[in-house]
């Protein structure tokens, strides 16, 4: 802010003398209409004045200069410091105490209300400053932690994605140094007949590998892009699980599959494809986790009188409780990143997360139990049974979730 | 018991293993393999394989343990698979004792080289039994007590430094040398810190003794990791 010239450590003096000499003039001029008292009223406000404006000393000046002025202009005898009668000196006197005391008073309220903004002003500064500082760091933070989760799920990624190709590529190679040998004319490869039928299901079994895992990273980004488009149409609930299962029947083989589904069960307005996914990914998952020879038990029946709630469950050593929520993330694998390291295989850490996403996208919700007897898995979930009126034909026909 | 030289391959993926057992057998090797740290250490005292090759990030005893526990127990060669990114661990292993590492995704004929380099170094014969005066690697001679060198017959001068880096390079000819495991065997476990020593007496000696300093063939760097050094002896 520019300093103005009454902001000058002089002005306040020069001010002083200048007000008490231009309003001594002013009642001088009409000094007939008016008497001492009003006289030093209007001296003693232009005190004031001076004081709330310039502080206690321009204030203290004001004081004297004022007293000296109605001294010599308004106490008789007029044009002289003398003063005849003894009530005047008192009048004087309690002009000379009242103005200094009113001066300094309202000289140090103002400095005290200066004071005061002053604090506020460093209290705001220092508040705007520590608000600054904290919105820097939390969001210095938010972008280490968005960094650290980016690198964590390229780390994730790129361990499947080379996995497969590490396999691939060693048998590839070791195919190829026995067919070049051959037509070079060297000492033939022992590879024999078995190995290298071994080598190419290797490299089949490896590239459907690559094959799910990039379908299924194609189908979390639609999930997390909100672009999960579903087909939503009429179907019963049995049918869905026998396409699952039929789906699901080389890896089940070894296990026995139990029905607990409630007869007379509602049609279900869902994405029939979606839905019967997550119930092949649940039934994968039961099979993978736990012993040949144990059972996996699907369980269907109404939850209210507008869901459904479904459940898969098995004989395996179960999921600890603190991991059954952590288990739907992405990337996660209980059997790599939780503490239930040794159980073999771990799977892409997809499958999970891809399941609560069409759950999730039906409205109905997705959640981990222990099974029977507290032991085992039981995954369950929810689909509400949809309304008969709200087919989408439009999404119906802009779908486009074929993998 | 065969002759075959025995590979114990480490790795949780058993498609991998699958795949290297059967490349390995078609060269002749015997060959197990194990899912984790813990059953790869229980076969290899059951086992006594000559070369152990093993995956770095397994559930349970991982790679780097599996070098400690080897590295306790016994000098067997030590291959480790790796990934691109790995950098920090692969060094890890080394130190920890690790020969070689191969990274994935490789071909069979790299992994193959490595281990027949590794079962080389294991077989050669010692040389520093009974203190030997000469060292004859490739292109390079030594008379140890006289501190004569001579590459490709040609005689050069080192400063000791410089002769004591490249007599420890010819004796570990072949090998993957950390920046740590160099510094500590030239400079003492103080400076193990301090690659910046290394990096100037490595391009000195280069000047020295490459015919083409700016494409080293002796003295080859292995990005992130340290040195290999090639005598140029095939």
């Amino acid at each position: 802010m520019r300093r103005s010239l009454l902001d000058h450590r002089w002005a306040g003096y020069v001010v002083a003398a200048l007000s008490v000499g231009a309003l001594t003039l002013l009642l001088k001029i009409i000094g007939t209409h008016v008497n001492a008292a009003t006289v030093s009223l209007a001296l003693l406000l232009n005190v004031l004045f001076i004081a709330t404006r310039w502080g206690s000393l321009p204030a203290l000046a004001a004081s004297i200069l004022a007293m000296l002025c109605f001294n010599f202009f308004f106490l008789p005898p007029f044009g002289t410091f003398t003063i005849a009668a003894t009530d005047n000196w008192i009048a004087l006197l309690a002009f000379l105490v009242t103005a200094i005391t009113a001066g300094q008073l309202s000289a140090s309220a103002k400095r005290r209300t200066e004071e005061a903004e002053t604090g506020k002003r460093e209290i705001e500064r220092l508040y705007a400053e520590l608000r600054d500082a904290f919105e820097r760091a939390s969001h210095a933070e938010a972008l280490r932690q968005s960094e650290k989760l980016k690198s964590a799920l390229l780390d994730a990624v790129t361990h499947d994605l080379r996995t497969p190709l590490t396999s691939i590529k060693a048998s590839i190679t070791t195919l190829l140094d026995e067919i070049r040998g051959r037509i070079n004319g060297e000492p033939p490869v022992a590879l024999d007949a078995e190995s290298r039928v071994e080598m190419m299901e290797v490299i089949d079994e490896e590239s459907d590998r690559l094959s799910r895992f990039i379908n299924g990273l194609i189908e979390l980004a639609r999930i997390e892009a909100g672009e999960l488009q579903l087909r939503r149409r009429w179907g019963a609930v049995d049918e869905i699980i026998s396409t699952a299962l039929l789906r699901a029947e080389p890896i089940t083989k070894q296990h026995r599959v139990e029905f607990d589904v409630e007869k007379e069960l509602p049609g279900v307005c869902v994405d029939e494809r979606a839905v019967s996914e997550v119930v092949y990914t649940l039934v994968d998952n039961a099979a993978k986790y736990s012993a040949k020879g144990s059972v996996i038990r699907i369980i269907a029946r109404r939850a209210g009188d507008e869901s459904i709630l479904m459940a898969i469950e098995d004989e395996g050593p179960g999921i600890p409780a603190n991991l059954r929520e952590q288990v739907f993330d992405k990337f996660f694998r209980a059997t790599r990143d939780g503490d239930i390291r040794k159980q073999q295989p771990s799977g892409t850490g997809m499958g999970l997360a891809i399941a609560k996403g069409i759950v999730e996208a039906h409205e109905g919700s997705i959640w981990i139990e222990a099974g029977r007897n507290g032991k085992g898995t039981r995954v369950m979930f929810t689909l509400p049974i949809g309304d008969e009126d709200v087919v989408d034909e439009k999404q119906y026909s802009a779908a486009t979730l074929e993998t | 018991m065969t002759d075959q030289p025995r590979i114990l391959v480490v790795d949780d993926e058993p498609q991998l293993t699958r795949v290297l057992r059967a490349g390995l057998k078609s060269r002749g090797f015997d060959v197990r393999a194990a899912a984790d740290g813990l059953a790869g250490f229980e076969a290899f005292n059951d086992w006594h394989p000559d070369l152990v090759i093993t995956d770095l990030a397994m559930p349970n005893v991982d790679g780097l343990e599996l070098c400690r526990r080897l590295r306790a127990v016994s000098q067997v060669p030590i291959i480790v698979l790796s990934a691109k990114g790995e950098e920090k661990t692969k060094v890890e292993a080394l130190d920890l004792g690790a020969d070689d590492f191969v990274t994935k995704p490789f071909g069979i004929d790299e992994l193959l080289a490595r281990v027949r380099a590794s079962l080389r170094r294991a077989n050669a014969p010692p040389t520093n039994e009974a203190t030997p005066t000469m060292l004859d690697s490739g292109d390079f001679h030594v008379d140890l007590e006289s501190r004569e060198i001579t590459v490709r017959g040609k005689r050069i001068h080192l400063t000791p430094k410089e002769f004591d880096l490249l007599v420890y390079f010819i004796k570990h000819s072949g090998k993957v040398l950390t920046h740590r495991t160099l510094l500590a065997a030239l400079w003492g476990g103080n400076y193990v810190e301090q690659n910046e020593y290394l990096r100037v007496f490595v391009g000195n000696l280069r000047k020295k003794i490459e015919p083409d300093a700016a494409t080293p063939q002796y003295i080859l760097t292995e990005p992130w990791i340290g040195y290999r050094f090639n005598s140029g002896q095939n």
